[in-house]
């Protein structure tokens, strides 16, 4: 499904990505943790377009297509999705009306008919309710004054109606109180499916024990310097990350 | 000098008309036409009224606000009869008009101010008593139709902790001259919540103001919408003569073709405690003008005034022109003021946000573009109001630049 080989990025020409690989088979679950700067949000920045992020070396295949060969709607177009940590404020530009966009470009780009009006309003409708947003949210500017945790599950409710084919979930568990985390990890689950892949970027194992990871990856200055299956995460809250500065391994001592 | 000018001035010395009305007219025979050279019409050039022949006086009702239950008012048609308790409205003559009312509020007129004193064939007067809160709207509505010439004054007065709504529409895009000028005077924690839609166009020419005082703790939630057109004029003046006093005043217009749309607005904070918050947002397209002139004027006694003045426009080709000028004058020394004029960005985050999730970057930026001149509509408190004109801005919008 996404293949990344040795990609290295950078932000005003400073280099953040350092040489990442990473494959992710469809179906799968892939959790990403890593210390605070150590590049997870550049990896799904670099990965979705975003402005300024710029490719040194390296390629990213999702389904074979070159990503950085297309334009940032052209990607989502091809199946990504992303997550964002700081979900954006756009004031003016109701929620619903964002969504039909949203969905209508996509339907345009793959060559479907898009819903019509109340089709799109009830799916609009089931995806609040999933993730227990009210329905006024629709009516909202896009996220304008939403609270933090309102904000991560404007994003999932997002991702249900766009059915992508990966998504990258930024960091959607911060913010979220107890509730909200199990509905935000119970929409997340309704959308595991055999041709759906995810990654999960979190700081917290909590969020994998109700999203279980196939894989851990600790992602660390600009790489991903050791993989192993969900028992890592357990390994990671228990010992942090001081092990990375002295080059030694988590694990070895455990 | 101006044919029409002329004109105007020997139609006033026919009419039988009130010690007061008649000063103006006085005033208006010693006030010369304007030139370029005038500082209040130096970008608003007065040629199309200059040649105007009025052929009739007749106003019509525009459309229907759906959704919107409101009183209506024809210029020159009869008033409703029932009417919500503690609230009256009448007719006054031109000879009978109440000179302690007339021109309280308006502290300066230019012009058409004075045209408006002269001419105005349709006084209305509107009193909402003490403690009154009128839920339903007035709506003064004018169709302006080929030919008419038609001269409008209202007189609003708001008692001591009543409230009211009131809407000022226009509509229209034959030739014709019209002005109107409100005067709204809010008592002691009276509220009044004002929606002055100048949707006339193309060659509807449109002159008028909207000028509020303010007393203790009253509140004033003023929304401006306008097309342009050949002439449009609109001066919003708000005048604190109270304290602690809070003035909402928020602007849209959306230009396109070879209209133009002259926004004047002053404020004069005279007494301590006063809030100001006035939010002007254009976009302009083909070779369309915007004139928009905000004045903060914070006296000497205005202490604790906090005004905040932001002008904010978007041009979307590069014939289309905005002449923006904010002036300021403080003379109070312990006062919070931000003024800016600016060119509107795109930003680039939510640009980013929306491609993210598939919307093509030409939409993305047309959506955003949408939503810079949307964020007003959405803060208008009513609700009908806002989704009538919803739908005729982004119609208009999306015909921009075509
Ligand atoms: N637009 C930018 N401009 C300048 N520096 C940037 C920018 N984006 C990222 N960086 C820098 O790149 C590094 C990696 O940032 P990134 O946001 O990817 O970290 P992260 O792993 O997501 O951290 P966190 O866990 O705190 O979210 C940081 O040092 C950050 O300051
Ligand atoms: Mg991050």
């Amino acid at each position: 499904m996404l293949k990344i080989n040795n990609l290295q990025a950078s932000v005003e020409e400073k280099q953040i990505l350092k040489g990442l690989n990473l494959e992710i088979n469809p179906g799968e679950v892939h959790a990403i943790m890593g210390p605070n700067g150590a590049g997870k949000s550049t990896l799904g920045n670099v990965l979705s377009g975003r402005d300024g992020y710029e490719v040194n070396e390296g390629s990213a295949e999702l389904d074979g297509a070159d990503l950085f060969d297309l334009e940032p709607e052209e990607r989502a177009h091809a199946g990504l999705f992303l997550a964002f940590q700081y979900p954006v404020e756009i004031p003016g530009v109701s929620n619903l009306e964002f969504l039909k966009a949203a969905i209508e470009a996509h339907a345009k780009a793959n060559d479907i008919e898009p819903p019509s009006s109340a089709e799109l309003l009830k799916q609009a409708k089931e995806a609040c309710k999933a993730v227990d947003l009210p329905l006024a949210f629709l009516k909202r500017g896009v996220n304008e004054g939403f609270s933090g945790g309102e904000k991560k599950r404007n994003e999932i409710l997002q991702m249900m109606l766009l059915k992508p084919k990966l998504a990258i979930l930024d960091e959607t568990d911060s913010g979220l109180d107890i509730d909200a985390l199990q509905v935000v990890a119970k929409g997340v689950n309704s959308m595991r499916a055999a041709d759906r892949s995810l990654i999960v970027v979190t700081h917290y194992q909590r969020l994998l024990d109700y999203i279980k990871p196939d894989f851990v990856h600790v992602l660390a200055d600009g790489k991903i310097v050791k993989s192993g299956g969900p028992e890592l995460a357990h390994e990671l809250e228990a010992q942090g990350y001081a092990w990375l500065e002295n080059g030694e391994k988590a694990g070895e001592n455990a | 000098m101006s044919h029409w000018f002329e004109n105007a001035i020997e139609r006033g010395e026919q009419l039988t008309l009130s010690a007061q009305r008649t000063a103006s007219l006085e005033l208006l025979k010693n006030t010369p036409w304007p030139t370029r050279k005038t500082e209040a019409w130096k970008y608003t050039p007065l040629k199309a009224v200059q040649g105007f022949n009025a052929t009739a006086s007749e106003v019509l009702a525009a459309e229907q606000i759906e959704g919107l239950q409101a009183i209506d008012v024809v210029p020159g048609s009869e008033l409703p009869t029932e009417l919500p308790a503690g609230l009256t409205m009448q007719w006054l003559a031109a000879d009978d008009v109440d000179a302690s009312l007339f021109q309280q509020v308006k502290p300066n007129r230019h012009l058409f101010g004075l045209v408006n004193d002269v001419l105005a064939e349709n006084v209305l007067q509107i009193r909402v008593a003490a403690g009154t809160e009128v839920a339903t709207p007035i709506r003064i509505v004018q169709q302006l139709t080929a030919g008419s010439e038609t001269h409008v004054r209202v007189l609003v007065e708001i008692e001591e902790k009543a409230s009211l709504t009131v809407i000022e529409q226009f509509a229209g895009s034959e030739q014709s001259l019209n002005t109107l000028f409100a005067e709204y005077r809010i008592a002691d924690d009276a509220k009044l919540e004002h929606y002055r839609l100048a949707l006339q166009t193309e060659q509807a020419m449109s002159l008028g103001g909207s000028h509020f005082q303010l007393f203790d703790r009253s509140q004033l939630n003023s929304n401006v919408v306008g097309f342009g057109s050949d002439v449009s004029r609109i001066d919003m003046d708000v005048r604190h003569s109270g304290q602690h006093a809070f003035a909402k005043l928020n602007a849209i217009y959306l230009l396109d073709g070879k209209e133009l749309f002259d926004l004047h607005s002053t404020i004069e904070h005279e007494m301590p405690n006063g809030t100001t918050e006035e939010n002007i947002r254009g976009i302009a397209a083909g070779s369309a003008r915007a004139v928009f002139n905000g004045r903060i004027h914070i006296h000497r006694d205005a202490q604790k005034t906090l005004a905040e003045l932001n002008n904010r426009n978007l041009l979307l080709s590069n014939k289309a022109e905005i002449n923006t000028k904010p002036e300021l004058e403080i003379y109070a020394d312990d006062v919070r003021c931000a003024h800016g004029a600016t060119i509107a960005e795109t930003d680039k985050t939510a640009l980013y946000y929306l491609q993210s999730r598939g919307i093509g970057k030409e939409e993305a930026q047309i959506m955003l573009n949408f939503a810079f001149i949307n964020e007003l509509v959405d803060d208008m408190p009513n609700q009908a109001i806002a989704e009538w004109l919803r739908p005729q801005l982004r119609q208009r919008f999306a015909k921009m630049g075509e």
